[in-house]
């Protein structure tokens, strides 16, 4: 089972999506961005995922600073909607923490946890 | 007045490029946290800029300037957005100060032309936006300024929606009550800042629900964290002059209300609502708290504007020589309270969480409002015309993905109407109202 810890902004419409879109593969838990960000750093959990106004400030600043930035993606920004194909190569990259816009979580989320299931299928 | 305007932002904007070129402060959250693998040498300069630069442009383009355009006043992201990027981009070093070596003594005087620049360009450059607006055939200017109104009645409602995301529907709607209570008795009692009151009692309410609340399974930081956490603070706190400068520099352009934290208090203060303005200005900065306190805690690294009750400070100041002296005051105990901040969070982890509630609730609100108000201001240049206009702008944005801010669209959508009507009435197919 997959774990995906969710913080920041918007935390329980994401939480919602990712229940619905991972149809019982990913068990999503609702944390602080610390605390989740820990767990992801220990091991405990998968993959943070966390939304904001901008996609890279509040939503992983907390990620950035404790998992690296190197191990964080910024899946969309203002005016630049998700895409597919850059998710799904920053999940076969290793990125641990996704941060997005508020404005772009209904489509976001969907596509990560399809990256997310696919990724792990494979292995 | 306009070259008082140019000269403060000027100073604001070289101070703030300064600041972020030598990673003692900067504006973007995002940003606060990748500054310390620049000043560890994990991270050229070059990189570094990049990111700020793909944080930030859109924001500027697409958040900063549409309010700042439309309120007159500098929304403070279109002006520390750019010095962001301005500051990381000039060359500087760690290892000394930047008086040191020549590389880093040219990438801080550079910086702070760069950004003076930028800030004396900004302002005359919405000014000659403005200008150009207002010699249009059919003036439209005027109109855009009910585009606030439902921003300024309905923000006061924030708190309950932040208490029913986190605690439930039933307290949400008792919080809720509660606020519309306030303000109507503060309203029949003749006061005149009734909204500000509903405010302030619907954030009491929150915040009385958030102390309370102990969620289960949250652990605190472990002690590696605080050990990091005070070395981290006491950077900032050695950077204290110059950040007591910028508490100055920003009281004062608050205090001129030639700058202002946020798309709400702006339009309130551009509506000439001082006191709506001073208390939008205390939640905000109390919702921001703890993003700001924790990346700052974490990175060594403070914010631009400190937690944001420097604007607080200045508005409520009676003029600009005591808003230099609180602004200083006000930011300089900010920095120093950030451990004490930390450890207060580490103890009340519902706060924490409400403080994302709470920017959720907000940004929620303000998409509507700002919809509706576009709406409204929309109609009033052109009736019928600017309804169908906006709507149709609003939902055909989201269908494509939401490339423009879903806040900013209807202002948007609003100053095309505008210029439509002009083009339109050229070609004989609109006759303005007499």
């Amino acid at each position: 089972m997959v774990k995906v810890n969710i913080g920041g902004m918007n935390t329980q419409e994401i939480k919602d999506l990712v229940d619905k879109f991972a149809e019982g593969k990913i068990e999503a838990k609702i944390t602080s961005d610390i605390s989740g960000v820990q767990e992801v750093a220990k091991g405990e959990a998968d993959y943070y995922f966390g939304a904001c106004a901008t996609g890279g400030g509040g939503a992983i600043s907390m990620a950035i600073a404790i998992l690296g930035y190197s191990k964080c993606f910024t899946a969309s920004m203002p005016g630049k909607p998700p895409r597919k194909e850059e998710i799904e190569k920053a999940v076969r990259d290793g990125k641990k923490a996704f941060g997005f816009t508020c404005d772009h979580v209904q489509l976001t989320v969907p596509m990560i946890v399809e990256a997310i299931l696919e990724a792990s299928s494979v292995k | 007045m306009s070259v008082i305007k140019i000269i403060v932002i000027a100073i604001a904007g070289a101070l703030g490029s300064a600041l972020a070129n030598r990673g003692i402060a900067v504006y973007h959250d995002g940003l606060r946290p990748i500054i310390p693998e620049l000043i560890e040498g994990r991270m050229k300069r070059v990189e570094l800029a990049t990111i700020a630069f793909g944080l930030s442009f859109g924001l500027v383009i697409g958040f900063g300037i549409p309010f700042s355009l439309t309120s007159s006043i500098i929304l403070v992201h279109s002006l520390w957005l750019g010095t962001d990027i301005i500051g990381t981009w000039f060359p500087g070093s760690f290892e000394k100060g930047w008086m040191k070596d020549k590389k880093s003594m040219w990438g801080f005087i550079g910086s702070i032309v760069t950004g003076g620049a930028y800030g004396a360009l900004l302002v005359v450059g919405l000014q000659a936006i403005v200008d150009l607006f207002e010699k249009l055939p059919i003036n439209f200017f005027g109109s855009l300024g009910s585009l606030g109104d439902p921003i300024i009645y309905a923000f006061a409602i924030f708190p309950a929606v932040a208490v029913a995301m986190q605690f439930g529907i039933k307290k949400g709607l008792i919080t809720f009550a509660l606020t519309v209570l306030a303000r109507q008795i503060a309203s029949a009692a003749g006061l005149s800042s009734a909204d500000g009151i509903a405010l302030a009692v619907g954030v009491l309410v929150l915040m009385g629900f958030a102390i309370a609340d102990k969620p289960k399974g949250e652990k605190k930081s472990e002690q590696s964290m605080q050990a990091l956490f005070t070395e981290r603070a006491n950077r900032i706190k050695k950077n204290l002059p110059y950040i007591a400068v910028m508490g100055a520099v920003y009281g004062v352009a608050c205090n001129l209300a030639l700058m202002m934290e946020g798309p709400q208090s702006i339009t309130a203060l551009a509506a000439g609502d001082r006191a709506a303005a001073t208390s939008i200005t205390v939640a905000r900065a109390i919702s921001f708290i703890p993003l700001k306190a924790m990346t700052s805690l974490t990175s060594g690294v403070f914010a631009m504007d400190g937690f944001g009750f420097v604007a607080t400070a200045g508005l409520l100041s009676p003029n600009w020589i005591v808003a230099a002296i609180a602004g200083a005051a006000v930011m300089s105990l900010e920095a120093y309270s950030l451990v004490f901040i930390g450890k207060l969070l580490d103890n009340f982890p519902g706060v924490r969480n409400a403080a994302d509630n709470i920017r959720t609730s907000m940004t929620k609100l303000l998409e509507v409002a700002t919809l509706v108000g576009s709406m409204i201001a929309a109609n009033t240049m052109a009736p019928g015309l600017g309804f169908l206009v906006v709507a149709g702008a609003y939902v055909l944005n989201e269908i494509t993905g939401t490339r423009i801010v879903r806040m900013a669209i209807g202002p948007i959508a609003a100053i095309f109407t505008g210029i439509l009507i002009n083009v339109l009435a050229v070609v004989g197919l609109y006759t303005p109202a007499a």
